[in-house]
């Protein structure tokens, strides 16, 4: 049956979540101001505080599902902007639990592991990447070189995906992805790079220099397998843009209603002032990612691996961040710019989620191909 | 709980529908258009469906009434008004009638033949504005008497009944009045930009005398902004299915056409377009099922049915006009259906009240 109202077991967790995110928020500036600052991966008041996260992926009975909760959980962290508890899973640990044989598993299981793929001279194009691993028939080793930029989690994680060209023994080529862990000699993490937003956001360039690798590490994704990880997460990017968005949206809201501008649902547009109608225009935007969202995370709950509904879910996310964030600001009007409150921030952070993990138009292709039947020769 | 699982019923209706929609109603949505009418063989295909009839059960459904009216839009959308308007009437009679008008007037929509009531809430004002109704109604001893006119209601020479919205001691009302009342007179067909086989025209009420029992819900009143949710939620659907028709339309033309060597739907700038009125109907569809879900759970749907209601004229608008750009000259031509998509889509986006789910 079609049906939109949660559960009260969502409700709970959510409500959990949200309490978090009020908590967050109380350091959402000081990161933003502190970019080489790690945060704590607990921070002290979370200490008595379950993960909201794990709340959602072990909700069973009563709840709209783990999938739907994850993502509704993450819009919640987001809208706070800072998560009170670090995340110990990265894109790399999908591709270990996805391809790697058992004994690899067991030996990383709990280490955190980044994914890296984007290169100087490859991001919406990773089938461009330079990085290339020699095989050494002298040592049984891989000799890895190579740079990565971009790389979220690099410093907080214990080991980096990387996806790698090689040379194989026999002289054949292709690409793989190998298990770097933090303390190889010849892999440098660099400096945190400096952003427009989501400064917290632990981001560095990786550079690999005759970086040796046991064939233990070689953990065999190919390219496609690899870049099948973004399956997952794009619905939760767009989840997660749309945490900044309804942050902005509810401050807007918050600060209207105190100059006596109230959001009116019931007449129509040519009974209300253009900052309501613009605002109203602005939080459909919002509930239609947000269906999006939920449809593409629905799916996966049926079971139905979702194909476009995943990249409609990402762009129709990305793109509501950043329509709002910056919307918002022509509502408030020049007050609004002020670090005194929080839109600066949703402006600046709100603008990645439509470039990372797939830009907008990245998504935008896939759903192309999809609908008009077309290989990504037919369409690039 | 968050699911888009359909019924069995709900599938099956939806099928059914989507049958008819691509066998009879396509076909004929051309002709209608330009000969102003839609044809009495047309009217029956859909009164047969048994759509409209299933307002007056206990078991209405607005969320299958949103799914059907989508499908019947694909066809065409003065089809789908020719469904949704009677639908909203009976909807709200349905939902807000006192027992005895429910008695009196349901029954008198369950015959073999297609039979129309309005739902009047515009008005031939310009500027007009669902919150600001000028048609009042004026307490007397022992009724009302109603004067105001109501524009563009679909079908009103077809219709036997009228929903009238008027402002009654300062606030909205409803009333139900027969088209045979005295001081009530249809106006001439009123051709507009799109829906023209709708024959839309002015109603006008010149002190037409009514019972207390006329006004809807009797004592208890009514919720207009629930029939005004109502209708609102149903031109979402609608806005879907002609959205929806744009786009599996021009999809297989621009992959067909051959532009500086290559099809039309290679290049990125067709393409990305393409992708977001796949993007767009979506999210409209769902905006609309949420809009539709509410008002069956009995809740109240005033935000998201003007969320909806935004969005997808918004969306809509812009799906119909790169429909008729992805054509070029040939969707300037009324060989091609988008031009007609085109007008249609201009004329719901701007419509409130007429309809129902």
């Amino acid at each position: 049956m079609i049906d939109f109202q949660l559960t009260q077991a969502d409700e709970k967790i959510l409500g959990a979540a949200h309490e978090q995110a009020i908590i967050g928020r109380r350091y959402a500036r000081y990161y933003d101001k502190h970019e080489d600052e790690l945060e704590p991966a607990e921070f002290p008041e979370a200490r008595d505080l379950p993960n909201p996260i794990t709340l959602a992926e072990e909700a069973i009975g009563g709840s709209s599902g783990a999938r739907i909760l994850h993502s509704l959980v993450m819009l919640e962290i987001y809208w706070g902007g800072i998560a009170l508890h670090r995340s110990k899973w990265g894109l790399g640990n999908t591709v270990l639990k996805t391809v790697a044989t058992p004994e690899q598993i067991e030996k990383w299981k709990n280490h955190t592991i980044a994914i890296a793929i984007t290169e100087p001279g490859a991001g919406s194009d990773p089938a461009n990447i330079r990085t290339t691993a020699t095989f050494d028939r002298e040592t049984g080793e891989w000799i890895l070189n190579g740079e990565k930029i971009f790389i979220s989690q690099a410093q907080s994680a214990d080991a980096a995906m990387v996806l790698s060209r090689f040379i194989a023994q026999d002289g054949s080529r292709g690409m793989t992805t190998f298990l770097v862990e933090k303390d190889t000699p010849g892999f440098t993490v660099g400096p945190q790079l400096k952003k427009l937003g989501i400064r917290s956001h632990d981001t560095c360039n990786l550079l690999f220099e005759n970086c040796r690798i046991p064939e233990f590490n070689h953990i065999k994704g190919d390219f496609k397998s690899t870049m099948s990880v973004f399956n997952d997460s794009r619905p939760m990017v767009g989840a997660m843009a749309l945490g900044v968005a309804r942050a902005a949206l509810d401050f807007t809201r918050e600060k209207l209603a105190e100059r006596g501008i109230e959001i009116s649902y019931r007449g129509g547009m040519r009974s209300r002032s253009a900052v309501i109608d613009r605002f109203i225009r602005l939080e459909a935007i919002y509930e239609a990612a947000l269906l999006t969202v939920l449809r593409s995370k629905w799916l996966e709950q049926q079971d139905v691996p979702p194909k476009v509904e995943a990249s409609i879910a990402k762009a129709a996310g990305g793109k509501a961040a950043r329509k709002i964030t910056q919307g918002c600001i022509d509502l408030l009007g020049p007050e609004a710019l002020s670090e005194e409150h929080p839109l600066d921030r949703c402006f600046r952070d709100g603008r990645i989620f439509d470039i990372y993990e797939g830009a907008g138009e990245i998504q935008r292709l896939i759903i192309a191909r999809s609908i008009l039947n077309y290989t990504g020769r037919d369409l690039r | 709980m968050i699911s888009f699982e359909l019924t069995q019923e709900q599938k099956l209706a939806q099928s059914m529908v989507q049958e008819l929609a691509a066998a009879q109603l396509r076909p004929a949505a051309r002709g209608a258009d330009d000969r102003e009418a839609i044809p009495s063989s047309i009217l029956d295909q859909l009164w047969a469906t048994g759509i409209v009839q299933s307002q007056a059960e206990a078991g209405y459904s607005p969320s299958l009434n949103a799914l059907l009216l989508e499908e019947l839009a694909v066809a065409d959308a003065a089809f789908a008004i020719a469904a949704a308007a009677p639908i909203g009437f009976l909807g709200a009679i349905t939902a807000q009638g006192s027992p005895a008008q429910k008695k009196n007037l349901l029954p008198l929509f369950a015959g073999d033949q297609y039979r129309c009531g309005g739902v009047a809430i515009m008005e031939p004002d310009f500027a007009f504005d669902v919150s600001s109704i000028r048609t009042a109604a004026i307490k007397m001893r022992d009724g009302y008497r109603l004067s105001g006119m109501k524009g563009l209601v679909p079908l009103a020479r077809h219709c036997s009944h009228f929903i009238v919205i008027a402002q009654c001691d300062d606030a909205a009302d409803a009333f139900i009045v027969e088209r045979s009342a005295s001081g009530v007179s249809v106006g001439e067909h009123k051709p507009t930009i799109g829906l023209r086989a709708l024959e839309m025209a002015t109603v006008s009420f010149k002190d037409v005398e009514l019972d207390a029992s006329a006004r809807l819900g009797e004592r208890a009143g009514c919720d207009v902004q629930r029939i005004v949710n109502s209708a609102r939620t149903a031109l979402s659907a609608i806005m879907t299915g002609t959205s929806r028709a744009v786009m599996e339309f021009v999809m297989p033309y621009t992959k067909e056409r051959v532009v500086h060597g290559d099809a039309l739907a290679k290049k990125q700038t067709i393409a990305f377009r393409l992708a977001d009125m796949r993007i767009e109907t979506d999210a409209m569809r769902w905006m609309t099922w949420k809009a539709a879900s509410i008002l069956e759970q009995g809740g109240d749907a005033t935000r998201q049915a003007q969320l909806a209601y935004t969005y997808c004229g918004e969306q809509a608008m812009w799906i119909a006009d790169e429909g008729v750009q992805m054509l070029g000259g040939h969707g300037y031509l009324r060989d091609n259906p988008v031009e007609m998509w085109y007008r249609d889509t201009r004329t719901v986006s701007v419509m409130e009240g007429a309809v129902g789910v």
